[in-house]
């Protein structure tokens, strides 16, 4: 498995060093940092083979996570264990150590808080195998900090937790209590659309997430019901409202029961405490694209270039999309450009290579145009100008593009308290790109 | 506090070991963290050893975690002072009363990697892995391979002790990490060490319900090395294992993924066969557009695999390998390579229309894979060709500078003119060629240049000054090319006798002194052939052939019959540079497969047999006897040649100098036949 793991910042030095198996030396690492930085080529492909000795590396902003290692190994757990650490150092930063890491997982976070980190690596991989990485069960017994320092003298608290840790339940420790439960959920949707310069689509998708926070007391048994095709064709009454969506995938958390989804499509679970994300999912069948977007580039003479661009939105109108963003992509060689628009405000931002035009506050049926007249500058001029797509960001409260919809959400626990339920839906633009 | 001080001074050392040696514990543990500072970052701190280690009498765990962390990483260099911490272990396992404390010292005892404290750890082993608490035995159980590492000679009774646990173990988390560590020791050993009866693969189906994540995959990826005894058991654990395709984890899903696929060949019911199929595409597709790049790269390494056992899963899917604008062109790269495998004579107009867009991109290394691809399905399919060489055409018209696109684009129309020699007819690909034929200074794509002004010298003005310009600056060309130059400029001398005598003498002029052999024989023999007889050469060389055989179309990157062992290893690193794990690694054994036939599940399902590989080899075949003939006719060539070539200055050399020639033209053979990857 994995032989060792290192944190590298971007001249290549060593930051954290961790071996699991005595058959790598640092001298390798070190190699392999100096070529890092030297060519280009290497930081670009994740997984390089040297000589039998695997490098798999993540990059989250400065720092690169490192792991090596000489076997057969399985890489795509490597790399989303990879992730995971990466994870679950936010999650300390955000929970135990706020005086750490503060913001990023930057290299001075990294050095201020090596103990912890040691202590976390020392947890997750024994043997380069991968173990413990949830969170939540790291949190209960990892020292660094002071917290949970009594629950490691009392013998009876610690049989509990190993049991926790090892236990089928696992995300879930016994005893939790709340005086008042509450139970957030969360449906966040972002549509990667592409759209053909003839205006066809080439891709329409929608990716999701079913965010869920949880505030309640003991074990309780939760139970969700969505507008799924299939599990509403199971039932008998089919009026127009109860024809559901047909979902492509759905990748659930280790907490929903999966034998169960796959005998009868209901989706059961016990919650862990706290934040996580239950369901993601994927549909591509019947999606309301929420803007339609027609645009013409015409050059009037040689150095001028006129840009007309319609949206229209094709959402209910007592709905509202907030902070929409179109990007305009224009040549390098602009000089200026001069907007008109009867809706937010457009301009020219010189690092985007842009005409950026922000609304505000986007009513659903409603139509807005805007026109831009680009001055092109000399130089360049025959450099041919690979067009960018046209891109677009915007969220809009209360509206799925899937349609998708909770139906119901049951929580049941013996104790027999009340809870209070919230659902918020959110569409999101993702890859929304229109080619020119 | 910073740890990582840069001014290190001599007294440093001092000054750790009295701190450690200070009867205040926080001044101690401090201490502690800074000697840990110093490891990191490479300095050396052993001879703090005895001192480090006198600290373990503190019950505190944190520090405790970081002595051993010390420990851990010297006791190799210091043996003999480590085994003063031998006792300080033992008591932790066997007394503590804390299953942290147990579990945190057997873990670091296994870490230690000194044959001769190895003794000493057995005992307290054995007690582990049969501790109460599951944490404990867990931690215990993967201790295990690294004792074997180190001593094998020391565990005989506790794989034993393994192998019984493996029968009687309840929790599910201790069952993973087991079946983990025994296939690490399968590994050292090259031994199978697990025996799978009914009862434990039941087990081992329980305990995927109840694991972590990553017990899963250690789980099915070790299931899927398994072979089910008959279609029932199969289903069985197909049955089991598809729930994990929903699961968030992509390796568990992607683990599933393989162990259905791999049990499908077992299965005796088409229907379930189908409608698996229909359950496993959309699961990988999810994959295909996971949102951490470096875990979509794997899986897109993968799929060339699958898309040449499984073609099913990905019918009518090829808009899932469109790249979009800001993938990272690792990913770009795979996507391509994978539309032009998925291509077929169905689907090439969306291919080649998605194609056409990338063509614009501003990465010129891109583009030129672009161009490859787009090459590539021209001449695989011939319905296609009419489209890939309007596009190649249209990028031609837009060529302003010479970058690595353009070369790509010459060395793909030689290629599709070499199967098509009538496309020039057809449109004027040559004429716009030709007009940004200087643009071209790579070897391979020079010599394409050169190839297509011998070939097309009637069609193109000016075709005897340009070769002219390349005669005149021979010499300082690459082997490659002033080979091309050679047979070309022979072919514009048969061409054009009158007007390129001159052209063609001051070739073999510059040529025959040339200090490559190959050069120099080639030019040696068209010397001979043209004062002997021209007309032999013209036969020889200004022959229109190629029949279309001689164009690969099988893209296939594995041997049919190491399919399935591939399939096995799927999604591990000698999968992802598309190597079997023998082939990478070479301490590693892989098992022998007793399936005869290789089955290929296509969408038209009608005949699975694999009718489309015996049409292969029949293609091959056909290619070899083309191949043999020409050998044949070129031996004759050489025949003939010997009398004459008496004149040479050195007789010796003359046998040389026939193998080199037959080298020679084998190249030359090599060259017409289209190298696709």
């Amino acid at each position: 498995m994995i032989s060792s793991l290192s944190f590298i910042n971007q001249k290549g030095e060593i930051l954290i060093y961790r071996v699991y198996k005595d058959d790598i030396s640092r001298n390798e690492i070190t190699q392999f940092c100096a070529k890092m930085i030297a060519t280009k080529e290497n930081k670009e492909f994740p997984i390089i083979n040297i000589d039998q000795t695997s490098f798999i590396h993540i990059s989250i902003k400065d720092i690169i996570i490192l792991a090596t290692t000489k076997t057969d190994v399985n890489v795509a757990m490597v790399l989303e264990f990879l992730y995971q650490l990466v994870l679950i150092f936010f999650d300390f930063k955000s929970k135990i150590c706020k005086s750490y890491f503060q913001g990023n997982l930057d290299e001075n976070c990294i050095k201020k808080s090596f103990v912890l980190i040691y202590e976390i690596l020392d947890e997750v991989l024994d043997y380069g195998i991968p173990q413990i990485a949830d969170p939540n069960l790291l949190q209960k017994f990892i020292q660094e900090g002071g917290v949970q320092q009594e629950t490691t003298i009392n013998i009876e608290k610690l049989r509990q937790l190993t049991f926790t840790l090892t236990g089928a339940v696992s995300w879930r420790p016994i005893g939790l209590y709340y005086e008042k439960n509450e139970l957030y959920l969360d449906i966040i949707e972002s549509v990667n659309l592409l759209i053909s310069a003839k205006d066809t689509v080439l891709r329409a998708e929608v990716v999701g997430s079913i965010e869920l926070k949880s505030k309640l007391t003991g074990m309780p048994e939760c139970q969700i019901g969505m507008n799924d095709k299939l599990l509403m064709g199971k039932q008998q009454k089919q009026t127009r409202q109860t024809i559901g969506i047909s979902i492509d995938d759905m990748k659930f958390h280790p907490c929903i029961r999966l034998p169960k989804f796959d005998k009868d499509r209901t989706i059961t679970f016990i919650p862990p405490d706290g934040h996580c994300q239950l369901i993601s999912y994927r549909i591509s069948e019947n999606i309301n694209i929420p803007f339609k977007v027609n645009v013409f580039y015409s050059e009037i003479i040689d150095n001028k270039l006129e840009i007309r661009l319609k949206i229209k939105s094709i959402y209910d109108n007592n709905i509202y999309g907030t902070n929409v963003l179109v990007k305009v992509p224009v040549p390098k060689n602009t000089v200026n450009a001069i907007t008109a628009t009867a809706l937010g405000k457009a301009r020219y931002e010189v690092e985007e290579q842009s005409v950026i035009w922000r609304i505000k506050k986007f009513q659903g049926d409603f139509e807005t145009s805007l026109r831009c007249e680009i001055n092109l500058g000399a130089t360049n001029k025959d450099q041919v100008w690979s067009k960018p797509p046209l891109r677009m960001e915007f969220q809009i409260p209360m509206f799925t593009a899937s349609g998708l919809r909770i139906r119901f959400l049951k929580v049941m626990e013996k104790a027999g308290y009340k809870t209070n339920k919230w659902i918020r839906y959110l569409t999101k633009g993702g890859e929304y790109l229109h080619r020119l | 506090m910073a740890y990582f001080g840069n001014n290190q001074q001599r007294g440093e050392l001092q000054e750790l070991y009295a701190d450690l040696n200070d009867l205040n514990f926080e001044k101690k543990k401090e201490a502690i963290k800074k000697v840990i500072a110093y490891m990191t970052v490479g300095k050396d701190v052993s001879q703090l050893f005895q001192s480090v280690i006198k600290c373990l009498e503190f019950q505190d765990i944190e520090m405790k975690k970081l002595i051993y962390l010390y420990i851990v990483n010297y006791s190799r260099q210091k043996p003999d002072d480590a085994i003063m911490v031998i006792q300080n272990f033992r008591k932790d396992v066997r007394k503590s009363e804390n299953p942290l404390v147990r579990a945190l010292a057997i873990r670091t005892f296994g870490c230690l990697r000194v044959p001769k404290l190895n003794e000493y750890l057995i005992e307290p082993l054995k007690d582990c892995v049969q501790d109460d608490d599951p944490y404990v035995r867990k931690t215990a159980v993967l201790c295990v391979p690294k004792v074997f590492e180190v001593s094998p000679e020391l565990c005989p009774a506790l794989l034993e002790q393994l192998q019984k646990l493996l029968e009687k173990e309840s929790n599910a988390l201790v069952l993973a990490n087991l079946i983990q560590s025994m296939r690490e020791i399968e590994v050292v050993k090259g031994k199978q060490l697990i025996v799978l009866n009914p009862k434990i693969i039941q087990k081992l189906l329980l305990a995927i319900d109840e694991c972590m994540e990553w017990g899963q995959i250690f789980i099915l990826d070790y299931l899927a090395t398994y072979d089910p005894v008959d279609s029932k058991q199969a289903e069985i654990i197909i049955e089991r294992t598809l729930p994990r395709l929903s699961h968030i984890n992509p390796t568990v899903t992607f683990c599933a993924v393989k162990l259905i696929l791999k049990y499908l060949d077992y299965l005796n019911n088409g229907d379930l066969v189908k409608n698996l199929c229909k359950k496993i595409s959309p699961s990988l597709i999810s994959l295909l557009s996971w949102n951490q790049p470096e875990i979509q790269y794997t899986i897109l390494r993968n799929i060339s695999l699958i898309l040449q056992k499984f073609p099913i899963l990905f019918e009518n899917e090829v808009k899932v390998f469109f790249c979009s604008f800001n993938e990272p062109y690792y990913i770009k790269y795979e996507k391509l390579d994978i539309m032009v495998r998925i291509c077929d004579s169905k689907n090439f107009h969306q291919v080649l229309n998605e194609l056409m867009i990338y063509i614009n991109e501003a990465d010129p290394h891109f583009v030129r894979k672009t161009i490859k691809s787009i090459g590539k399905i021209a001449v695989m399919y011939d319905k296609a060709l009419a489209e890939a060489v309007s596009i190649l055409v249209e990028f031609a018209k837009n060529v302003q500078q010479a970058n690595e696109a353009v070369q790509e684009l010459f060395i793909q129309m030689q290629i599709i003119y070499r199967k098509n020699r009538n496309l020039y007819k057809t449109n004027d690909s040559l004429k716009i060629l030709f007009s940004i034929i200087d643009y071209a200074n790579e070897p391979e794509a020079k010599s394409a240049c050169a190839w297509i002004i011998g070939e097309f010298a009637e069609f193109i003005p000016k075709s005897v000054e340009k070769m002219g310009e390349y005669v005149d600056n021979f010499i300082l060309e690459d082997r490659l090319v002033q080979l091309q130059i050679l047979t070309s400029g022979v072919k514009l001398y048969i061409k054009y006798p009158s007007l390129c005598s001159a052209l063609i003498q001051q070739l073999i002029n510059s040529a025959k002194d040339s200090f490559n052999p190959d050069v120099r024989d080639r030019t040696y023999i068209y010397w001979r052939l043209l004062s002997t007889d021209p007309e032999i050469v013209k036969n020889l060389i200004c022959y229109v052939a190629v029949g279309s055989s001689q164009f690969q179309k099988d893209i296939r990157l594995w041997e049919t019959k190491d399919l399935i062992t591939a399939l096995e290893n799927m999604g591990s690193i000698s999968n992802l540079f598309h190597k079997l794990p023998n082939q990478l690694y070479k301490n590693i054994k892989v098992r022998n497969n007793n399936q005869q036939e290789v089955k290929i599940y296509k969408a038209d399902e009608k005949s699975e047999a694999p009718s489309k590989e015996q049409e292969i080899k029949k293609d091959d075949q056909i290619q070899q006897q083309q191949q043999q003939q020409q050998l044949k006719q070129d031996f004759d060539l050489l025949n003939f040649e010997e009398p004459v070539s008496n004149n040479n200055n050195n007789n010796n050399n003359n046998n040389n100098n026939n193998n080199n020639n037959n080298n020679n033209n084998n190249n030359n053979n090599k060259i017409d036949v289209y190298d696709l990857i």
